[in-house]
């Protein structure tokens, strides 16, 4: 509820407004079931009538209020639905035209339970931290290798499912430089606790510096690394995340292709039956350079 | 066979082996085992040392009277509703534990003391355990019990359909139960998610018993809506119109079509799943052209109505006792049933909001944000006709009364809260958050107060007496402290964005409100100990709270007009409807007197212990199905088709009971409440013993030379 991006702030703007319509219907409501209880309270003043059971004027009210209430949310939803959707958002598009150039395209693979983050023009990626411009529009195409997950920065933007064999959108503009946690909310196993991630909102010139140190990172991502990468693993406190420094063109689209050609990544049983060893068991394959 | 199966099989055990039984390793369980087998061996020895095998046999587990079936509906409901609490204690625990970096872990968890994958059984047990297996069979049984009384009913269409449903619906909750034992559950959320269902995610066996045992209770249900259906649409007494239809029996029609035609979209989804799971092929996988996106269109088309198949009964019993304790005619019978079919109508066409964030186009969503939010209409008419069935009233607060207006405050705040899902936007920012999960306990709890404001009205009825009113009381404001102590902090953490189905809270400044929500649990607790003392006291104190058959004083429909406890038959003569609320008429007219001239033999089923062997074969096929023991299945199946088969060819199904026994178990019942003789008992004003009664057909009140005008004593048989 501290929105520092124009799609979250943009979303606060209709919550305030839906919230304040309901309640200057709900409190009212509220009050006359409690001045009804206490007036006509068995032995209270109110006058009793026990064959009291019909009024049109009545009628047509108890249908007009929702009715009417119901009207102008639907209106208003519908405005904020196409102010924010993720695939077009009228916002970012307004925002887009302000900003002037390219937005930033960042391709974003959810793995058990690990985030990757993919720059396609700058080649290169991190895993569970996110870098984007102040200012600049950010558009994300989205994938998982497994399973669903559901992308979300709460002070940026709201939020996407992240689906395997499928491509989603998202996007985002970010008003001030600082640094937000961004969180994977659908179900997806063990790791989902973990599954969080720093989105670090710099300035134009810091992020092309940030860039050009990553390009130089050794590591290099394929996809046979990255079928590697992609096996099971629970980030417990782990302070570095790899980064690479260069990127085999196209990996988000081999990465789908391969999911809907029918590639999995299986849980192995002893994590899901042995609740107790789990992660030893995650330490013992570490060891033997299974991750 | 056909897939690939991680762990090892054998052809006797499955997949089952001394792995497989969590109590040899997990210190929780194992305590949780050696209290439940102690509390076991204390009842199995209880009920032999009393001698009352043979009694539960006849009276209960092979009956196919309505109220009796009613009754164990109920009490599958509160056994399960205690399990799922104590999983709602756990998941609570866990999360006041885990928050924040440095928190401690125990018992090999990390932080807390659960592990991820038994924290993700216990959350999906309690979901579906709270939904499926408590306020399922709650509503159910009270429909049972209650929807033929209010129709003039001897008992349902179909009895030993009736008996069916129910022993399905007690295998689906023991299979629950064993997972609880032998092997595990699901470990994702209660209604399943697909790829992670599917073998590659959950190897083990959690989700087939997840899966068989929603099946069998979603076939098990079905089969009860028909009953229903069919016991509302051609058993009702002569003169019942629809329009003089008791509320509560309008809105269990609504929710057992919504049942009817929901339930089977279910059954078919999990097949699905099952087919997947067992035969290795793609309805749902992510690759090899399976659709991940069916499942959940799915599973939703029949879980949005089943939300209103719960909540359309809770909001019928609210509509009978708001009037009964304000002793004034509902207002707007006609606008009541209108909104439950409303409510029921529009409850096909919602379910993508269970999935707004699934990247539909913005003029999809767009859709269905309104069509979600026209639900409010139907509910705000409801809620406003309540609001004036009280005014002009003389409002008593009764412990019925009070759990019904507490549901009405829930479905205040439940509903407003609701309308900010229904608006899209906000959604994409908390969907799976935990504001959505304070939302919906809202809506559960406000059909939990109905359910407890039901048993708490509707219980002198069945069993003869009033329960106490004092650690009702105590009950009720320790569970309105407890709401309001676990679920305000949800709703600002559901605002601040914390999200579903953790096992632990990165953020450590989050911990104080989960501290908070422990202290609601702990009153939680307190209130479940005095509702057990509630039932002490009721029980031990039952003969001075001996109910008559107008149990309340105020009551208006048909079912207060026969004894309480009603006997087996229901009504010595089927009665003759004269108008809507046709008790408080009765009342009006002085039509009261439960003496009939002359009684009639009368027709009723017979006992059976047909459904309970099938219900127990279609456990042990499930069981079999969930371990992939195939000669258990095979047996199982080949026995219940036998046993189908042969229960056809039985023709002694009924008997008669004779008019000199419905003589005397009438005399009985008058007599065990009025211990003075009949002689003492003062007749109404023109009406005489055994001329006017209430069993009667009378459409006009000169007919027997009643004054129309003058009020009488509403007691059916005044002291």
């Amino acid at each position: 509820m501290d929105p520092q991006g124009l799609i979250a702030k943009t979303s606060y703007h209709y919550f305030l407004l839906d919230v304040g319509i309901m309640l200057l219907i709900v409190v009212p409501t509220a009050a006359l079931a409690i001045w009804a209880m206490i007036r006509y309270r068995k032995g209270g003043k109110g006058t009793y009538q026990p064959k009291w059971a019909h009024s049109w004027t009545i009628e047509a009210i108890v249908w007009g209020i929702p009715l009417i209430t119901v009207g102008v949310l639907s209106y208003l939803s519908v405005k904020a639905i196409y102010a924010v959707n993720p695939y077009n958002p009228g916002a970012i598009s307004q925002a887009q035209k302000k900003a002037g150039g390219d937005p930033l395209e960042v391709d974003v693979i959810a793995t058990d339970w690990r985030w990757l983050f993919i720059y396609p023009k700058q080649h290169i990626a991190t895993t569970n931290e996110l870098v984007v411009p102040k200012g600049i529009p950010v558009r994300f195409r989205l994938t998982s290798t497994s399973v669903v997950n559901d992308f979300i920065i709460p002070q940026l933007v709201g939020m996407i499912d992240v689906m395997p064999g499928m491509r989603t959108k998202q996007a985002l503009v970010s008003d001030h430089i600082g640094s937000y946690v961004g969180f994977s909310a659908d179900y997806s196993g063990a790791g989902l606790s973990w599954m969080h991630f720093t989105t670090k909102v710099v300035s134009k010139h810091q992020f092309s510096s940030w860039v050009s140190t990553i390009q130089t990172d050794p590591q290099k991502l394929t996809l046979n690394g990255f079928n590697r990468f992609a096996r099971p693993y629970i980030p417990v406190g782990e302070k570095s995340q790899p980064k690479f420094g260069e990127v085999q063109q196209g990996l988000f689209d081999l990465v789908v292709n391969e999911v809907m050609k029918g590639k999995t990544w299986k849980t192995p049983m002893d994590m899901t039956e042995n609740m107790v060893a789990y992660l030893n068991n995650q330490n013992e394959l570490q060891k033997e350079g299974y991750y | 066979m056909f897939v690939h199966l991680q762990g090892p099989w054998s052809p006797l055990l499955g997949r089952l082996s001394a792995e497989q039984l969590p109590f040899l390793h997990i210190p929780i369980i194992e305590y949780t085992f050696a209290v439940v087998v102690l509390l076991g061996l204390v009842v199995v020895g209880a009920v032999t040392y009393l001698g009352k095998w043979g009694y539960l046999w006849r009276g209960w587990l092979t009956t196919v009277d309505h109220k009796r079936i009613g009754v164990m509906y109920i009490l599958i409901g509160l056994v399960m509703l205690l399990r799922g609490f104590a999983d709602a204690f756990m998941i609570r625990l866990q999360q006041a534990m885990a928050v924040g970096p440095h928190s401690p872990g125990y018992m090999g968890a990390i932080h807390g003391y659960l592990t991820p994958f038994h924290i993700g059984q216990i959350f999906a047990a309690h979901g579906l355990i709270m939904v499926v297996f408590a306020a399922t069979p709650l509503l159910v049984g009270l429909m049972n019990i209650i929807v033929p009384l209010q129709i003039g009913a001897r008992d349902m269409a179909y009895p030993y359909l009736n008996a069916m449903g129910l022993w399905l619906t007690a295998g689906g909750a023991a299979l629950v139960m064993a997972s609880l034992f032998i092997g595990n559950f699901a470990h994702g959320g209660w209604y399943g998610f697909v790829p992670y269902f599917e073998l590659s995610y959950s190897p083990g066996v959690g989700v087939d018993y997840w899966m068989w045992a929603f099946q069998l209770s979603a076939i098990g249900t079905s089969l009860g809506s028909i009953n229903l259906i069919a016991t509302i649409v051609k058993m009702r007494a002569p003169g019942m119109t629809w329009m003089r239809l008791p509320i509560f029996t309008w809105a269990s029609l609504s929710t057992n079509l919504i049942a009817l035609t929901s339930f089977p979209v279910l059954m078919v989804s999990l097949a699905l799943l099952g087919l997947d799971r067992y035969l290795g092929t793609h309805f749902y996988t992510a690759g090899m052209g399976g659709n991940l996106m069916l499942y959940n269109d799915l599973f939703w088309i029949w879980g949005h109505p089943e939300v209103y198949f719960l909540i359309l009964p809770a909001f019928g019993i609210m509509s009978e006792i708001i009037p009964t304790f304000s002793e004034k005619t509902l207002f707007g019978y006609a606008t009541m049933v209108i909104a439950s079919f409303a409510i029921g109508g529009v409850s096909w066409g919602v379910w993508l909001h269970h999935f707004f964030t699934m990247a539909a186009a913005p003029s999809v969503n767009s859709f269905y944000s309104v069509t979600t939010m026209l639900v409010g209409i139907p509910t705000g008419v409801k809620v406003f006709n309540w609001i004036f069935t009280m005014y002009r009233g003389r409002v008593r607060f009764e412990l019925p009364m009070m759990w019904a207006l507490l549901a009405l405050f829930l479905l205040l705040v439940g509903g407003m809260t609701g309308m900010m899902n229904a608006f899209a936007s906000n959604d994409y920012m908390w969907h799976n958050g935990i504001f959505v999960v304070a939302h919906f306990h809202m809506m559960v709890l406000l059909i939990a107060a109905s359910i407890f404001g039901a048993v708490e009205y509707w219980f002198p009825k069945v069993f003869g007496f009033r329960l106490e009113q004092k650690w009702g009381k105590l009950f009720f404001w320790f569970m309105v402290l407890g709401t309001g102590f676990v679920f305000v902090p949800m709703f600002i953490l559901g605002l601040a964005g914390m999200t579903r189905r953790l096992d632990y809270i990165p953020y450590a400044a989050w911990a104080p409100y989960m501290q908070i929500e422990m202290i609601g649990i702990a009153l939680y607790v307190m209130a479940l100990a005095f509702f057990l003392a509630h039932l002490y006291v009721s029980l031990r104190d039952r003969s001075k709270n001996l109910a008559e058959a107008d149990a309340w004083g105020t009551g208006r429909s048909l079912e207060w007009m026969t004894h309480s406890p009603v006997p087996s038959y229901n009504f010595a003569i089927t009665p003759h409807i004269n108008t809507r609320d046709e008790w408080a008429w009765r009342k009006e007219n002085g039509l009261t007197e439960l003496h009939a001239g002359e009684y009639e033999p009368i027709h009723m089923p017979k006992n059976t212990g047909v459904p309970l062997v099938i219900g127990a074969f279609f456990f042990a096929l499930a069981f079999g199905l969930t371990w992939r023991i195939w000669w258990l299945s095979l047996i199982s199946v080949v026995l219940i088709v036998l046993m189908i088969i042969l229960r056809s060819f039985q023709k002694d199904t009924d008997m008669t009971i004779p008019p000199e026994e419905v003589e005397r178990t009438e005399k009985r019942a008058i007599d065990t409440l009025y211990p003075s003789s009949r002689a003492d008992v003062p007749v109404y004003p023109g009406g005489t013993v055994g001329t006017a009664t209430a069993y009667q057909r009378l459409s006009a009140s000169e007919d027997v030379g009643v004054s129309s005008t003058g009020t009488l004593p509403h007691a059916s048989v005044d002291r």
